[in-house]
């Protein structure tokens, strides 16, 4: 018997029991739009966190914080360390920074700034392909960039710093706060050294000829200021300590490793393979892909058990379909005696009776697909307003509350096919096991 | 064509740890041959339903052997006879046996769908063998809007379709009136002489008997007479 001629017989038999076979549908429809639905809250909210995260810049960065000496001791990166780093295959470029030890102080006429300054690699910033907000890089020994807070919160020097006002930006009020073009703007930087033991205060011109891009994150907060390798050897130069550290000469103790390296990958997927590669050699790194993987990790547990709660309302519609196909196997027994008696092989009358719970149920997978996609945009369009009205509050741009991709939609076909067939298994061999005599006698 | 040897058959009755045996058939030999009219006759309860029912495979015998076209079908599994039956046995029945949601049309298409045979073809033969049994213009009709004898025409047209070389017949008359019995006894006798086929009848009926080359009565389960009916 031929899978057309199959099909044709199953829509006639559903014919017959239009009313039953629509209400068994539905219920499968229903539960399919449910897995899905349910089940694609956990896709959406994971995609709206795996987006922000792709599209960060900082994606893409390792940071190695030391380097593992045995006994659960660790050292800062020498220059060694990192030219080994910078030879890794997908190592883009390795920017790295010391900080000066001690506070810092910016003077330019009538304004002033404490603040902390540290050495960056200008150069190797540049591989990494890192913008200024605005100017460009220091290239000589008295340029310097300076972090984007740093002029917001450039203090006139007549108001005493203890009564300086900031507004509900964080920073000084306009007032009080340098308002000319940083960029080109001569500082004095002023610090200090030990002599002994007495502090002596220095100054040293610096230029500013950058400003750094505003840092990703709404609460980060640089108001740094950044000098040359060469700057910072002159400032240890003048204190006679390592990072301008200020102790007496004498007792200062060597410290000429980075406080920080930072790891720029070719790309997203090198990161992975880049930060084996650091952890083989025993450096102690972290990266937003580490994070990631425990987001996926976190989120795939949680469509996976949605996805099962889905399965269990699938379950329940599968007992209707049992229902059907056994009042079915029952109604239609004589005819099945029938078509024994004239030569149908029990295995034609098994799989149409297959086939039908699983048409049953691939009509119903097919709505539920359809339904799902329709709650699915709804939800996204209706639910933000909603919120937004209750609490008041501007949910973050780009946040997906339900997301249905193909797999999910292949995962409820494949579960509503798997669980309806099994539920016609039974109703089905019941068919083939009719006795022929019987049911041609209206006994069955 | 067939070939019985040494066929008993027993049902048991009643309920577990009170069941009884009852012996329907008692060591059955016989043979029809190729293009014969076989009658088998006897009373009710005599076990030749019992007897046609074994041949057609519908159960299966609890001692000896039945040969159809030199095949040992009382070996064959439920798989091997269904498709055995569909390929060389037609089957008409007291009660017609017509499924009633579909129309006479589908109901004679039924053995080609069955078989795998192409929808156009399909179409032709049915409409044809239709056209045979005299029933082209009924062919949307259901078994319910027809009479008696129609049904039992549209019964030998889907026993024919596949042009099976065996026919069995179980009462074929029995819900028919006088006359169109004596149609559909002179339609057997005319399908067996004009195609060949071999037709084994179950009846009680003399008249239906006479059709045939050859009566076997059986009574009480037994084999009592085979010969030329007087």
């Amino acid at each position: 018997m031929k899978l057309k001629d199959q099909f044709r017989f199953i829509q006639q038999n559903m014919k017959k029991n239009k009313m039953r076979v629509s209400m068994t549908i539905l219920a499968s429809a229903m539960s399919v739009a449910f897995l899905i639905v349910l089940a694609s809250v956990a896709f959406g909210l994971h995609d709206t966190v795996i987006k922000d995260t792709i599209e960060s810049p900082e994606v893409t960065q390792i940071e190695v914080a030391g380097k593992d000496i045995g006994n659960g001791n660790a050292e800062s990166l020498s220059n060694e360390d990192i030219e080994q780093i910078e030879a890794l295959e997908g190592v883009n470029a390795v920017t790295r920074s010391k900080q000066v030890r001690q506070e810092t102080r910016y003077i330019t006429e009538g304004y002033e700034i404490n603040t902390q300054t540290i050495q960056s690699h200008f150069p190797s910033m540049k591989n990494a392909g890192m913008d200024l907000g605005e100017g460009a890089f220091p290239e000589e020994k008295d340029e310097v960039a300076v972090g984007y807070h740093f002029a917001l919160n450039l203090l006139k020097d007549d108001v005493d710093p203890e009564e300086a006002e900031y507004g509900e930006d964080g920073h000084l009020i306009p007032e009080q706060r340098f308002s000319g073009e940083i960029i080109g703007q001569t500082f004095d930087l002023e610090f200090k050294r030990m002599q002994d033991g007495e502090e002596i205060t220095e100054t040293v011109p610096v230029t500013v000829t950058g400003v750094i891009e505003k840092p990703g994150r709404e609460w980060a907060w640089d108001q740094n200021v950044y000098i040359t390798d060469e700057k910072l050897a002159e400032l240890e130069a003048i204190t006679g300590t390592s990072k301008a550290m200020l102790t007496d000469p004498a007792d200062a103790a060597e410290d000429t490793g980075y406080d920080s390296a930072t790891v720029y990958a070719d790309d997203l997927e090198t990161v992975k393979s880049v930060m084996t590669s650091l952890e083989e050699e025993g450096y102690f790194v972290y990266s937003m892909v580490s994070e990631m993987s425990q987001i996926n990790t976190l989120f795939n547990i949680a469509k996976a058990g949605l996805i099962f709660i889905g399965t269990i309302a699938i379950l329940i519609a599968s007992i209707g379909i049992f229902n059907t196909m056994t009042m079915a196997v029952t109604e239609r027994a004589p005819d099945i005696g029938i078509m024994k008696a004239i030569g149908a092989s029990p295995k034609v009358i098994k799989r149409i009776f297959l086939l039908e719970s699983t048409y049953i149920g691939l009509i119903g997978a097919v709505i539920g697909i359809a339904v799902s996609y329709v709650i699915s945009i709804g939800v996204n369009l209706a639910l933000p307003l909603i919120l937004e009205s209750a609490f008041d509050e501007e949910l973050p741009q780009g946040l997906q509350f339900s997301s249905i991709p193909f797999s999910l939609v292949l995962i409820a076909v494949a579960i509503c096919l798997i669980v309806t067939m099994l539920s016609g298994m039974r109703p089905a061999k019941r068919a083939t096991e009719i006795d022929v005599l019987k049911a041609m006698r209206r006994e069955v | 064509m067939i070939e019985i040897n040494q066929l008993s058959h027993h049902f048991t009755l009643g309920k577990k740890g009170q069941q009884t045996r009852l012996d329907v058939l008692k060591n059955i030999s016989l043979h029809v041959n190729e293009g014969e009219i076989v009658s088998i006759v006897g009373r009710s309860g005599s076990g030749k339903s019992t007897l046609l029912n074994l041949i057609s495979g519908f159960i299966h015998p609890s001692e000896g052997e039945i040969l159809i076209l030199d095949q040992k079908v009382s070996e064959f599994t439920e798989e091997e006879f269904a498709d055995f039956r569909l390929k060389n046995m037609g089957f008409i029945f007291q009660s017609f046996q017509l499924i009633p949601s579909m129309t006479a049309y589908e109901n004679v298409e039924l053995p080609l769908i069955l078989k795998g045979v192409s929808e156009q073809a399909r179409k032709q033969m049915t409409l044809d063998m239709l056209k045979t049994v005299g029933l082209d213009t009924f062919k949307d009709h259901y078994p319910s809007e027809l009479s008696g004898g129609q049904q039992q025409r549209v019964s030998i047209a889907r026993a024919l379709i596949l042009e099976p070389p065996l026919i069995l017949a179980d009462e074929p008359t029995g819900s028919l009136d006088s006359e169109t019995e004596a149609d559909l006894l002179n339609f057997i006798k005319k399908l067996n002489r004009e195609r060949g086929i071999t037709f084994v009848i179950i009846t009680h009926d003399d008249e239906v008997a006479r059709i045939g080359h050859r009566t076997i009565e059986i009574a009480d389960g037994e084999l009592v007479k085979s010969g030329v009916l007087v």
